[in-house]
């Protein structure tokens, strides 16, 4: 928890982005201060969910060019479990169905793997509790298997879950909102709320103007076809509601991905 | 010099003070034994199976000589309700619990019981389940037993807490039996546990178990293989299964250089309902084989099987699993899974199923995976902070949970989920 008030915590520079040899990312520049909250909006394919993994480190993305700091560390040296202990942390937009491997038992290790000193079974249990209260998650999916068979929108919960329980500097949403209820969608705005202000600085990645009434963000982005285009306001967000993305122009093809 | 074997085996037999009802089976064993052709390449149940590493020339009775290493047991002896230990050929009765007293439940070594339990070992021994007809390796030892656990849960008998067999060998063959019966209405946890050091270990290990599950019975028996590494060995497992009786047999293998099962359940009663499971964590040079049969000669009965290998290194695998319904057996319910991980790309695993439903009112599946590690999962892990060694034992125990979840008694899981972890953690299993 090095990072002031309005230093930079994550810095994108320039970053181009390939899979399989073609390029999704073609030269992002992002900057999230510690603190704030950004959205970044854009049509179907547009590169938003490949912008949150490159960040993250998928195996399948190339980075081609750019650079990425977090905290002032290069973070395109690192390794993904590395990423995650430096305080990253993705909410996937599909989370992976992992068989046999239960809820509480993972995120136990994956918060000892964040912390200097083991957590007691009996703290963790405790704290696991207070966190599936508070996002109104049934006690049951503790000892569930992670994902499989969730629902879409309780595979969601579980992804807020982890980010209530890990408590990272940095939280990339990536259509966390799409699938939950309204119930649902209130709590999870409630708990980024909760949390700001402090130093955690958040990527909302969301198609609807809903979550981010929410959620209010300090800032708002377009990303269209590998590029962000404008950055603006809440307002922003807003008109991009009323008017779509007609007006970049080149999105105009991406009706549907 | 088989003749002077034979004469072995008499003059062992008559030293132990065994009935001559068992001299005699042996000594038929034996013959039995002598005139079946060892198993080859040609044989469908060997083809991917090598056996030409046993000297079956040289199968003699087990010498009582070297002592087995001093392991650890494998839980607090307290926490079973009776503990009993073959080391070598010399079996004790570490512990009985108050509650395995006054239940009336028999655990004691299989050569006591020829004598204490005399019918009921004559009757059931070798007779129907696994004759020495049944095959070389069941002869063999049909003939060469030696110690033995014999276990008789009573009519009504509710046992809370697992009975307990450990094996424990030096580096001289050893001849495991066990006979378990389960009376009308009663329930037990039994576990076994073939164990050795890592350097001294049994060269062929050839053991016999027969489950006869009563009427109306719960029985869960789980068998872990725990050899050090060069032990070569075979289980032959045959279950009965009587109406509205329910058995869950859990087949552990990790140790040895070679393992070969031979898994069976025969249901012969209306309701009655079997759940085989099986796991196998094999790494360097590991083979294991198991064989298994559902054999559904009744109306109205279930099987489950979920058989489960995790291979790393150059290890092999085979998995044969039949599902066998009567021409009667009307309404059978039968269902046959068997998952394979490979952590490498070294590891061979085959999956053979056949199913033989001669019934035509049954609901009988089967399916089989073989995959390795998804990198998504990995990934997806690695997001939460777990590094890559982390991650990978995560999947692997994850893999391994589903046949976990089927140990009922939660002592024994733990002690089995322990043992996979000391092999994954690569500290030596107990
Ligand atoms: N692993 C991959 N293999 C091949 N193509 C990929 C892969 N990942 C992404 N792409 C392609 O990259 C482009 C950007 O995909 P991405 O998932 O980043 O879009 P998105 O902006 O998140 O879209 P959505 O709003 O639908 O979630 C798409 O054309 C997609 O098909
Ligand atoms: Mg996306």
């Amino acid at each position: 928890m090095t990072a002031t008030n309005g230093q930079t915590t994550l810095s994108i520079r320039d970053l181009h982005v390939s899979v399989e040899d073609a390029e999704i990312l073609r030269g992002v520049t992002l900057d999230i201060p510690a603190g704030e909250v950004h959205a970044l909006m854009g049509p179907n394919g547009s590169g938003k969910s490949t912008l949150a993994n490159a960040l993250m480190g998928h195996p399948a993305y190339e980075i081609t060019a750019g650079q990425v700091h977090f905290k002032g560390q290069d973070v395109l040296e690192l390794e993904t479990d590395e990423r995650a202990r430096l305080g990253m942390f993705l909410a996937f937009q599909y989370p992976a169905e992992i068989p046999g491997v239960r809820v509480a038992s993972f995120l136990r290790l994956a918060l000892n793997a964040r912390r200097e000193t083991e957590i007691s079974v009996m703290e963790f249990r405790r704290l696991l509790m207070e966190k599936m209260q508070m996002l109104r998650m049934d006690p049951k999916f503790a000892s569930r298997y992670l994902n499989e068979g969730f629902s879409g929108g309780e595979k969601k919960r579980n992804e807020i879950l982890q980010l209530a329980v890990l408590e990272p500097e940095l939280a990339i949403l990536d259509e966390t909102d799409s699938g939950l209820d309204i119930d649902a969608l209130r709590i999870v705005a409630d708990g980024v709320n909760r949390l700001r202000g402090s130093d955690l600085g958040v990527l909302v990645i969301t198609h609807y103007q809903r979550l981010l009434n929410y959620i209010e963000p300090d800032r708002v982005h377009v990303l269209i076809d590998g590029r962000v285009v404008e950055s603006g306001g809440k307002e922003l967000a807003e008109r991009l509601e009323a008017e779509g993305y007609e007006r970049y122009g080149a999105a105009a093809a991406s009706e549907d991905a | 010099m088989t003749s002077t074997t034979r004469d072995l085996i008499t003059d062992l037999s008559t030293s132990h003070g065994e009935p001559g009802w068992l001299r005699e089976r042996r000594a038929a064993a034996w013959h039995v034994y002598e005139t079946t052709p060892a198993p080859t390449w040609s044989d469908e149940e060997w083809r991917r199976t090598d056996t030409s590493w046993v000297d079956w020339d040289g199968a003699a009775p087990a010498a009582n000589g070297a002592d087995p290493a001093r392991l650890a047991l494998p839980m607090e002896v307290s926490s079973a309700s009776v503990l009993l230990r073959q080391r070598g050929s010399m079996v004790e009765v570490l512990y009985t619990s108050p509650e395995a007293r006054d239940a009336g439940v028999t655990v004691v070594s299989l050569a006591a019981a020829a004598d204490s339990d005399g019918d009921t070992v004559a009757d059931r021994l070798g007779t129907d389940l696994a004759p020495p007809s049944a095959g070389k390796l069941q002869a063999m030892n049909a003939a060469l037993w030696s110690g033995g656990a014999f276990v008789r849960v009573p009519e009504g008998a509710k046992l809370t807490a697992p009975i307990v067999i450990v094996i424990d060998a030096a580096d001289q063959p050893i001849f495991p039996r066990t006979l378990v019966s389960t009376g009308a209405g009663s329930s037990a946890d039994v576990l076994e546990w073939w164990r050795s050091s890592q350097a001294a270990t049994p060269g062929l290990a050839n053991g016999c178990v027969e489950l006869f599950v009563g009427a109306g019975s719960k029985l869960s028996y789980t068998h872990v293989q725990a050899w050090g590494g060069h032990a070569g060995s075979f289980l032959t497992q045959y279950a009965s299964v009587a109406r509205d009786a329910e058995l869950a047999t859990t087949n552990v293998t990790l140790g040895g250089r070679f393992h070969k099962g031979a898994i069976a359940a025969t249901l012969t009663g209306p309701g009655a309902n079997v759940r085989l499971n099986g796991m196998a964590y094999l790494d360097g040079e590991q083979f294991a084989d198991h064989h298994t049969l559902q054999d559904h000669r009744t109306t109205d009965a279930a099987s489950d099987l979920l058989y489960v290998n995790v291979l790393d290194g150059s290890a092999r695998s085979v998995y044969a699993g039949t599902i066998m319904v009567q021409p009667h057996a009307q309404r059978s319910n039968a269902y046959q899974q068997n998952r394979n991980l490979m952590l490498k790309r070294g590891p061979r695993a085959d999956s053979i199923p056949r199913l033989e439903i001669m019934a035509d009112d049954v609901r009988c599946t089967h399916g089989s995976t073989t995959s390795t590690i998804d990198p998504m999962h990995l990934y997806y892990l690695g997001s939460r902070g777990l590094g890559l060694d982390q991650a990978r034992s995560l999947i692997v125990d994850g893999t391994f949970e589903p046949v976990l979840d089927r140990i009922p008694d939660a002592t024994v899981r733990s002690a089995v989920r322990t043992a996979v972890r000391a092999k994954l953690h690569g500290t030596a299993a107990a």
